[in-house]
């Protein structure tokens, strides 16, 4: 997959994530991992500045959890700002998906 | 056993430092960790393994940081606050400031610094400018490279001659029959009085050299802007002249001098002159002096048809006629050789049914225009040529100055930067890293050369005054703009400044800072070698320079002092440029005049006097009318005084006797160089001997035999030369004077000058004078060389200066232990002096043989020469010495006076 489609998807990608519910970094790396059937591996180096970039800016807000033996974890979740974001980035999306579509069956329709 | 814990801390220790990690996002990262160490041990791993994978996995500190900041920031691509700069450009003003209160801190050092290479650049820049005067004759010309002038090459019975003029015909005749030819001008002397063209211009008299007859095409072939009048129509009519700018200022001031006439006197070859009216037609800029073409006025061609009828149709070349053809781009030169070679035919075929007599075979060649300064030596050349010799010694002369200059800036810049050890470490310690710190040196070594490149200018600008003045030339300031003057001197000073500032930007900054602040290293002594070799190298370049300019001073002295074999002091000479049949026909007369007064010594009359005997020459033969092979002696006509006025030595026979009036159609003396030419054993065979002269097809027979005097200068051999007694050619009046009531007798010069010639101004000069402008390129030499010697030494003495201030503030506690050991000033001076004044020594054997050869090189340009005795160079090292203890020991004696307290105290 190109640089630069990772790159264009990834804060879609964990706006969506988070829509079900709070998650923690390790955790959002695991499920991108296996929702992509392994295709899309995201490096550490890559989410966390992408997160904290997220939370600075608002759209999403984490907050530090215990997670048994005294470890902490620092879990993310969407601000109201994300959700908006997050219906804008929907849209865009289906609309080039549905773009596509179009395209590929009229092309197979030629065929 | 692998402790997880232990790893974690070690891992958590490596981020320390950490400026983009803030804090929070490291426990993040450490979760993280963890839940990755557990998963892969989940699935099978050792802990060791899990955690070294995941380690890998999350990346190392660098590359954390380097994507935390860059998501961080809001500019994508910017650079991180702990980064290295990628320009140093922050530092920039830092530096400026450094570099400005280093050169205030040492005002002496960064003066002696700055003006020695300005002083080199500056001596080098005028002559760069001077030799690039000397090549770029004639190249300004629309379309100089297709523009050439006809030169001509002629083999006849009595050998080969080259010369570059051609017959009248020649230009009417390509005009007429090669359309490939664009332009076709011919130029033309006054026939019989090129040298003095009398202008009278009402009241006003003056002698005009510069004078010539041109096709109105001139215009066009050469580049001549016109100020008043109209180029194209000026010269179409007889009798027309167009000025330069100066000689209209000359003949009317301030007036316009459009539509004036001024009055000429030209002599035709026709027998009678007179003065003739021309009318000014046009005013032009002055001829510039890189041309080999200069004219003060230019007639109409037409004038002279008036005169000589055949003008245009003459294929013989009696009178000096120069034809200048531009050729078009497509011009067929095989056809154009054709063409020459039958309009050569043709003047042969004129020549014997004229003379019937054959002709000799002569074949016409192109020369390119531009060529003609440097490369044009033939017969009748209009400009004396340019001089390759003194080119090259000049370019060299120029290098050597300029080398000196740069290995003192070199020097000076290494020793000055030793003393900032501090700041190198100050600089290190917080930060800088070595390409940052050479890039701080060579930037300020670059500011040191602009500022000396500035001084040089305004250097050079002073300079070019007396040089000017001195070579005779013409050079501007502006002319270092052209890209053949600019581009090197522009490479030598980056590699100047390179050069100068290699030494702190590498050698210095190569020091671990703590040994530069503990004073451990002494920086000198590492780069010392390199200073010894610059002084050297400085000294050496030197020491050639005076034994150059010592021989040259030395050989044009001998030149001049040597017995030359006749009386050169106390001439006056008086060329007679007009009314010049009163001469010939009564000068034992107007001499019988001038020798009233009793200060003057004697008078004669000849064709020239010594220094000015041209090539004109007899062919001499026994066999009545056949000169096939006949020997050739330069001819100097004179009258019965001359061997007496200017003290020739007779060897045999007798000089011309007045009592013995036959002489003159009877009588030839030679000198004794003309033995050898005629084939004859010793001077007592001449006496008797008679000749046949081509010339007057005379004979007359030998009465007497001179010894050589040195008639030409003493570069050349002494040329087998023949006096003859000849009215019809006389034309210099010499006058031996005593000088004692000098103004009488002056008086007196005048007073019979204007009885015999009124209105002619007297053009009288001293023969000793004109003599010495046979030497003027040695003359202009050894005056340059003695200039780039004084200088180049003082830069050299400059550098060791510095040197030995600098060694003397190393050595500072040496001595100060010495002093309060007993040791006094002397002993310390003389302990400094040691060492320089081995490296002097070796200056002067390095630069002993190539000195050597060069001056022996240039000797060789001339006959009669001095030799370059080994007593000199001895002296000349001694010299350098002196003046290198001098300046050493000036130092040293310093260095002793103070007071050894002071150097001991710390520590």
């Amino acid at each position: 997959m190109s640089k630069s489609l990772v790159a264009a998807s990834t804060r879609p990608m964990i706006l969506s994530l988070l829509l079900k519910g709070e998650s923690y970094g390790y955790r959002i790396l695991q499920d991108v991992m296996s929702l992509s059937g392994g295709e899309i591996d995201w490096s550490e180096a890559l989410l966390y500045p992408v997160l904290h970039r997220m939370e600075k800016e608002g759209v999403i807000r984490s907050r530090w959890k215990t997670a048994g033996e005294k470890r902490m974890r620092k879990y993310y979740g969407l601000t109201e700002c994300g959700r908006l974001e997050l219906e804008a980035e929907k849209q865009s999306w289906l609309n080039i998906h549905g773009a596509f579509l179009r395209l590929w069956t009229a092309a197979e329709g030629i065929e | 056993m692998f402790d997880f814990e232990k790893a974690i801390g070690r891992w958590r220790k490596s981020f320390h430092g950490s400026e983009a990690i803030e804090e929070g996002a490291l426990e993040e990262l450490e979760g993280h960790l963890r839940d990755k160490v557990e998963d892969l041990m989940g699935r099978g791993k050792t802990g060791e393994e899990a955690f070294a994978e995941a380690v890998e996995k999350i990346g190392k500190k660098e590359l954390l940081d380097e994507d935390f900041f860059q998501a961080a920031a809001r500019k994508a691509g910017g650079r991180a606050p702990w980064k290295k700069s990628r320009f140093g450009a922050g530092l920039m003003p830092n530096y400026l400031l450094t570099a400005v209160r280093k050169i205030r801190r040492q005002k002496l050092f960064s003066f002696i610094n700055i003006a020695g290479l300005a002083v080199g650049l500056a001596c080098c820049a005028v002559i760069i400018l001077y030799v690039v005067n000397e090549l770029s004759y004639d190249r300004f010309h629309p379309a100089s490279d297709r523009t050439y002038r006809i030169a001509s090459r002629t083999v006849n019975a009595v050998g080969e001659s080259t010369g570059v003029s051609t017959g009248n015909a020649m230009a009417p005749t390509i005009r007429r029959e090669f359309p490939q030819a664009e332009e076709v001008v011919r130029i033309t002397p006054p026939p019989e009085n090129a040298d003095h063209v009398l202008a009278v211009c009402g009241d006003k008299r003056f002698f005009e050299n510069r004078v010539w007859f041109v096709d109105e095409s001139v215009f066009r072939v050469f580049r001549i802007p016109f100020l008043q009048g109209d180029s194209g129509k000026a010269l179409s009519d007889p009798f027309s002249v167009v000025l330069t700018e100066s000689m209209a200022r000359k003949y009317f001031g301030g007036e316009p001098a459009l539509g004036k006439t001024v009055r000429l006197e030209i002599d035709y070859d026709t027998g009678a002159t007179e003065l003739e009216d021309f009318r000014v037609t046009g005013v032009v800029r002055d001829a510039p002096r890189n041309t080999h073409f200069k004219y003060d006025l230019l007639l109409s061609g037409s004038t002279l048809l008036r005169h000589l009828a055949d003008y245009d149709t003459d294929y013989l070349d009696y009178h000096f006629d120069y034809t200048y053809v531009r050729l078009a781009p497509s011009a067929d030169p095989v056809a154009f050789g054709g063409l020459l070679q039958r309009v050569a035919e043709e003047g042969a075929r004129v020549y014997e049914q004229r003379f019937n007599r054959p002709a000799g075979k002569t074949d016409y060649f192109l020369q390119p225009v531009a060529s003609i300064h440097m490369r044009s030596r033939f017969q009748g050349e209009i400009d004396p040529p340019g001089n390759w010799t003194y080119i090259s010694i000049y370019s060299l002369i120029a290098f050597l100055i300029l080398l000196i200059g740069c290995l003192n800036f070199i020097n000076l810049s290494a020793v000055l930067s030793a003393t900032r050890t501090k700041e190198v470490g100050l600089r290190k310690v917080i930060g800088a890293g070595r390409g940052q710190l050479a890039r701080q040196f060579l930037g300020e070594s670059f500011l040191i050369t602009f500022l000396s490149f500035c001084l040089s200018l305004v250097l050079t600008a002073a300079l070019l005054v007396p040089f000017n003045r001195m070579a005779g030339t013409e050079l501007m300031l502006g002319g270092l703009a052209q890209p053949a003057v600019f581009l090197p001197l522009l490479g030598l000073l980056v590699l100047v400044a390179v050069g100068s500032g290699a030494y702190p930007a590498f050698l210095l900054t190569s020091f671990r800072p703590a040994a530069m602040f503990r004073g451990e290293l002494d920086t000198a002594a590492r780069g010392a070698w390199i200073q010894k070799a610059l002084v050297v190298g400085q000294f050496a370049v030197s020491i050639f320079l005076v034994i150059c300019s010592v021989t040259a001073f030395r050989q044009l002295g001998f030149m001049r002092g040597q017995a030359l074999g006749f009386d050169l002091g106390k001439k006056l000479v008086l060329p007679v440029q007009s009314n010049i049949s009163h001469l010939r026909r009564d000068y034992e007369a107007i001499k019988a005049d001038f020798l009233k007064n009793p200060d003057i010594l004697g008078a004669t009359i000849s064709s020239s006097v010594p220094g000015d005997i041209d090539e004109g020459g007899y062919y001499l033969t026994t066999r009545e009318g056949d000169f096939r092979g006949a020997p050739r002696l330069l001819v100097n006509t004179v009258d019965f005084d001359f061997i007496r006025v200017f003290g020739l030595k007779m060897i045999a026979g007798r000089p011309f006797d007045p009592a013995n009036r036959s002489d003159i159609n009877e009588a030839f003396v030679i000198n004794r160089a003309g033995l050898k030419e005629l084939g004859l054993a010793s001077p007592e065979d001449a006496l008797g001997k008679r000749y046949q002269a081509h010339y007057n097809r005379r004979w007359k027979t030998i009465i007497g035999v001179v010894e050589d005097f040195h008639y030409r200068g003493m570069r050349e051999n002494v040329r087998p030369l023949l006096l003859d007694i000849e009215p019809s050619l006389l034309d210099t009046l010499t006058l031996s004077v005593r000088t004692t009531n000098r103004d009488s007798v002056m008086k007196h010069i005048r007073a019979v000058w204007e009885s015999h010639f009124p209105g002619v101004p007297p053009a009288a000069s001293f023969l000793d004078e004109r003599f010495d402008r046979l030497y003027r390129y040695e003359e202009q030499m050894s005056r340059l060389l003695a200039l780039t010697t004084i200088l180049g030494l003082m830069i050299a003495c400059l550098g060791l200066f510095g040197l030995a201030y600098f060694t003397a503030g190393l050595k500072r506690k040496e001595i100060g232990i010495r002093r309060v050991l007993g040791a006094s000033s002397s002993s310390v001076v003389a302990l400094l002096s040691k060492r320089f004044a081995g490296l002097v020594l070796l200056s002067a054997l390095l630069a002993g043989p190539p000195a050597w050869f060069a001056v022996n090189r240039w000797l060789q340009e001339f006959a009669y020469r001095v030799r370059p005795g080994g007593l000199i160079f001895a002296a000349v090292a001694a010299g350098a010495l002196a003046i290198a203890l001098a300046t050493v020991g000036l130092q040293g004696w310093k260095a002793a006076r103070k007071n050894p307290v002071n150097s001991l105290r710390n520590e």
